[in-house]
């Protein structure tokens, strides 16, 4: 018996649907096969990574905050890539938002006013924003791979803050720790359901999801990309420069993650500190892929991923799992979801031999 | 004698449609066997069971007189069947010698493949020099390395796909002198094509698809063209209509000194193109494949943006320096060649596709945001209007086929209302009902007062829809001639390359 892959004659909206949802499901059962095998109580890692968050109350502000950020990030990916523009180095426009709401933190601390706030978040969205404006400019006018200028750059955003916080931004009163000092009252992002560390990104993050669902649905902006994406040849037949779509593509991107990183340092660490980068950059590619591209997706996506991230912490203190196994447990989704991708175009038919072939 | 290939009750099911419902016809040895149909009938999936691309739902197939299992396209060689592919699969930067031995099933050593090979060019006339690279070879040309390919194997069937589609009057007579040969010496022929005249002209038999339906098995040359197409769409077949005594109007499009610059290393760009269409006017530009029309139709269509204001006018409007959408507020639209991924996003919907040329002209976008109603009733009225078979404008372009899809973008365009088009092919895989249906639609526009460019490979097309004709050979555009006053050979020549002069063609020696 031979199977045998058939093209479908229209994408099947289906799969384009369950793929995601089964990649989940299959990771937690090859999650916990392997687990098992390598000598950890396998079922019980999938039960404390993928269910415990959702069933203990107490950890749903922590998925709240994980996917705040995730959820930005993997918007403005979701509508890069829709543009076939590459933009790998999320993480970096990441760090340079957040560098940018320090600075102007530090340049106004000790001042209050209601301006202070709205100025760190507009100074983290060009921040991000110009970051990613490099791998546009290298890409329009050099024809150089925006995947390894964007990704490159990155690292070197790393070195940026461990030198700023380091000599000149280096908290005073710090004791020689390589941070910045604590912003003032008025620089800081503030909660909105008291009593919890849920801070004003978290709906910020889902007014972003869906605002950019509208735009990209029913925009001449979101056709733009998605045809540049989707036939190149046909968007310049219609009237849409290559070239403008690539500097839109990275410009949005890296401002929505500029607008990550300025919450993210304004909210959970009110400071600046070394471990800032914490691959939310990099999460949220994998979070633009499992929301199918569609800012809705993503916004579910990004709370599976958060799931992860939160559930992740819960298994290393309860059985003992490796930090990375988070890390193992994405990837596996990201290769499911990737090799079941094949579904949407195509069907499996199984083959039976002729048997009335041959004979005579 | 056995025959050489027979067909009983083959049947083949894809999901939502019967390509083949109960095929049965046969080729004798020796027999030209044309097979006939509109885009969709069956002649593909019948043609790729044969050669074993694909295994039939239910019939049988025999081979001199033997029931046979044609598993791949290798056991269809072995058997003694060759294709020549409407596309061809050459490798440009490969030597012609080079792409042969690609493609042979058996290794066999370069010198005595070379002797074969010239072998079976000087047999048939197929002359040509091993050693030319392909890139620099005309489609005629490469056409012949594809045949030689399918002699090499002493094919006792030759299946031929359309094979004149791209072909110069000249190039197509020394074709069929070469078919006519191996039919004399007993190689069945199965030859595939939409041109009527030459199924006449060479085919001894013609079997006549419709719906995945035999129709008819007939012997074409006591049958007129028009007998054959009207079997083929099943009715009546409608003529071009012209309103008598029309006259043209003033200068609309006008062209002057337009160039392009090379962009691929085997692109060919347009070398100082001028032209004058009036209102009214169908300008037809014949030539052979690959001679400068894509970047012609990109650089008219402001796929390719100009240096000069000038080189482009309508009214005389300057629309040199405009891109597309420029260019189409003012008046112009475009259809190029290639339907997928050109022309329309085979992943998108129609109505979507719709948006891709027609937002601005038809106002589908207010303040940035598209209004996907108007799109979708535009779209509901040119799937009306030009008799578009798709479920609706929901329908992805890419399920549509070639000629429903070229029906759709033809009528999204022509349905603007635009002052000036230019299309490129418009009718290229097109079956003969839907390509009346086109150059009704054409006619009409012009009738309307519109000035129509027509870029077609496709000589018949053009003389019978064109006032003026032109031809471009090498990016450079030969002099307008009315209709009337104008040869078939004499535009072949100039397809061919010769301009009057006694200009050598480069020799082909073998």
């Amino acid at each position: 018996m031979l199977f045998r892959l058939e093209k479908r004659q229209e994408p099947s909206r289906f799969m384009l649907y369950a793929t995601p949802v089964a990649s989940v499901l299959l990771t937690m059962v090859v999650g916990a096969i392997i687990f098992s095998l390598i000598g950890y109580d396998g079922i019980g890692a999938v039960r404390e990574i993928f269910f415990t968050p959702l069933t203990n109350a107490y950890k749903w502000q922590d998925l709240g905050v994980k996917a705040a950020p995730l959820v930005i990030i993997g918007v403005g990916l979701s509508i890069a890539y829709r543009a076939n523009v590459w933009n790998i180095g999320a993480e970096g426009q990441y760090i340079m938002g957040g560098l940018a709401g320090t600075w102007v933190a530090l340049a106004t601390y000790g001042m209050t006013g209601p301006w202070i706030l709205p100025l760190m978040i507009l100074a983290g969205v060009v921040g991000g924003a110009l970051y990613a404006a490099i791998p546009a400019l290298l890409k329009t006018r050099l024809n150089v791979n925006e995947i390894l200028t964007s990704l490159m750059l990155t690292y070197a955003s790393v070195q940026l803050i461990y030198y700023l916080i380091r000599a000149p931004w280096k908290d005073p009163m710090g004791m020689g720790f390589p941070q910045t000092r604590l912003f003032s009252e008025a620089a800081r992002l503030p909660t909105v359901i008291p009593g919890t560390i849920v801070h004003l990104g978290v709906p910020i993050a889902v007014l972003v999801a869906l605002a950019a669902w509208f735009i990209m649905s029913r925009s001449v902006f979101g056709y733009q990309m998605k045809v540049v994406g989707a036939a190149p040849h046909a968007a310049r037949y219609g009237g849409f420069s290559e070239n403008k779509t690539i500097w839109l593509a990275l410009l949005v991107s890296g401002a929505l993650a500029g607008l990550a990183g300025v919450l993210e340092v304004a909210g959970p660490f009110q400071r600046m500190v070394p471990g800032f980068p914490t691959n939310y950059g990099f999460t949220a590619i994998i979070v633009a892929f499992l929301g199918r591209l569609n800012p809705l997706g993503v916004l579910f996506a990004g709370i599976v991923m958060a799931i992860t991230f939160v559930g992740g912490e819960v298994a290393q203190t309860t059985i003992g799992l490796p930090n990375a196994a988070t890390g193992i447990f994405q990837a596996m989704v990201l290769f499911f979801l990737l090799a079941g991708d094949i579904l949407v175009r195509y069907r499996i038919r199984r083959v039976v031999a002729n048997p009335a072939a041959g004979a005579a | 004698m056995p025959l050489r290939l027979q067909l009983t009750g083959i049947t083949k099911r894809f999901p939502g449609v019967l390509a083949n419902d109960n095929v049965t016809f046969s080729v004798k040895p020796g027999e030209i066997h044309a097979l006939l149909g509109e885009n969709g009938a069956g002649k593909s999936t019948l043609v790729k069971m044969i050669y074993g691309i694909m295994q039939p739902d239910a019939g049988e197939i025999a081979w001199d007189g033997e029931p046979v299992v044609v598993a791949s396209p290798k056991a269809a060689r072995k058997l003694g069947v060759g294709m020549v592919f409407q596309h061809f699969s050459l490798f440009e930067a490969l030597t012609v010698l080079e792409n042969i031995a690609l493609g042979m099933d058996a290794k066999i050593p370069a010198r005595e493949l070379e002797a074969r090979i010239r072998a079976v060019m000087s047999q048939y006339g197929l002359l040509l020099d091993p050693h030319r690279t392909v890139a620099t070879l005309s489609v005629g040309e490469r056409q012949r390395i594809e045949i030689v390919r399918a002699l090499l194997l002493d094919p006792k069937l030759l299946i031929m796909d359309e094979p004149t589609s791209v072909l110069t009057p000249q190039e197509v007579e020394q074709l069929f002198t070469v078919l006519r040969t191996l039919a004399a010496q007993g190689c069945s022929i199965l030859y595939i094509s939409h041109k009527l005249h030459e199924i006449k002209a060479l085919c001894d038999t013609a079997t006549i698809l419709r719906g995945g339906r035999l129709v008819d098995t007939c012997d074409p040359k006591q049958e007129t063209s028009r007998s054959m197409a009207e079997k083929m769409i099943g009715a009546g077949l409608k003529d071009i209509v012209r309103q008598p005594g029309r006259s043209m109007g003033l200068p609309k499009l006008v062209v002057s000194r337009l160039s392009t610059r090379k962009a691929g290393h085997f692109d060919v760009a347009v070398d100082s193109v001028s032209l004058t269409v009036r209102a009214g006017e169908i300008f037809g530009i014949a030539g052979v494949a690959g001679n400068g029309q894509n970047a012609l139709l990109d650089a008219l269509s402001g796929e390719i943006i100009s240096d000069d204001k000038d080189a482009i006018t309508i009214d005389g409007y300057p629309l040199g320096l405009l891109d597309t959408t420029g260019r189409r507020k003012y008046g112009l639209c475009a259809v190029p060649e290639e339907r997928n991924g050109h022309a329309a996003v085979g992943d998108f919907t129609l109505s979507d596709n719709s948006v891709l040329t027609a937002r601005d002209r038809l106002g589908m976008v207010v303040l940035g945001l598209i209004n996907s109603g108007a799109a979708k009733t535009y779209t509901g009225k040119v799937i009306a209007d030009f008799a578009v078979k798709a479920l609706g404008p929901g329908s992805t372009a890419g399920s549509l086929s070639g000629g429903n899809l070229q029906k759709y973008i033809m009528g999204r365009e022509i349905l603007q209302k635009p002052s000036v088009l230019v299309v490129s092919q418009p009718t290229w895989g097109v079956d003969a009902g839907a390509a009346a249906a086109i150059h009704q639609a054409l006619v009409d526009l012009a009738a309307a007062g519109s000035a129509i460019v027509v870029i077609s490979q496709d000589l018949d097309e053009l003389l019978a829809l064109c006032d003026t004709l032109a031809v471009i050979n090498l990016g450079r555009l030969s002099g307008a001639r009315p209709v009337g006053e104008v040869s078939v050979e004499e535009i072949g020549l100039l397809m061919g390359g010769v301009h009057g002069t006694t200009e050598a063609r480069d020799a082909v020696s073998a």
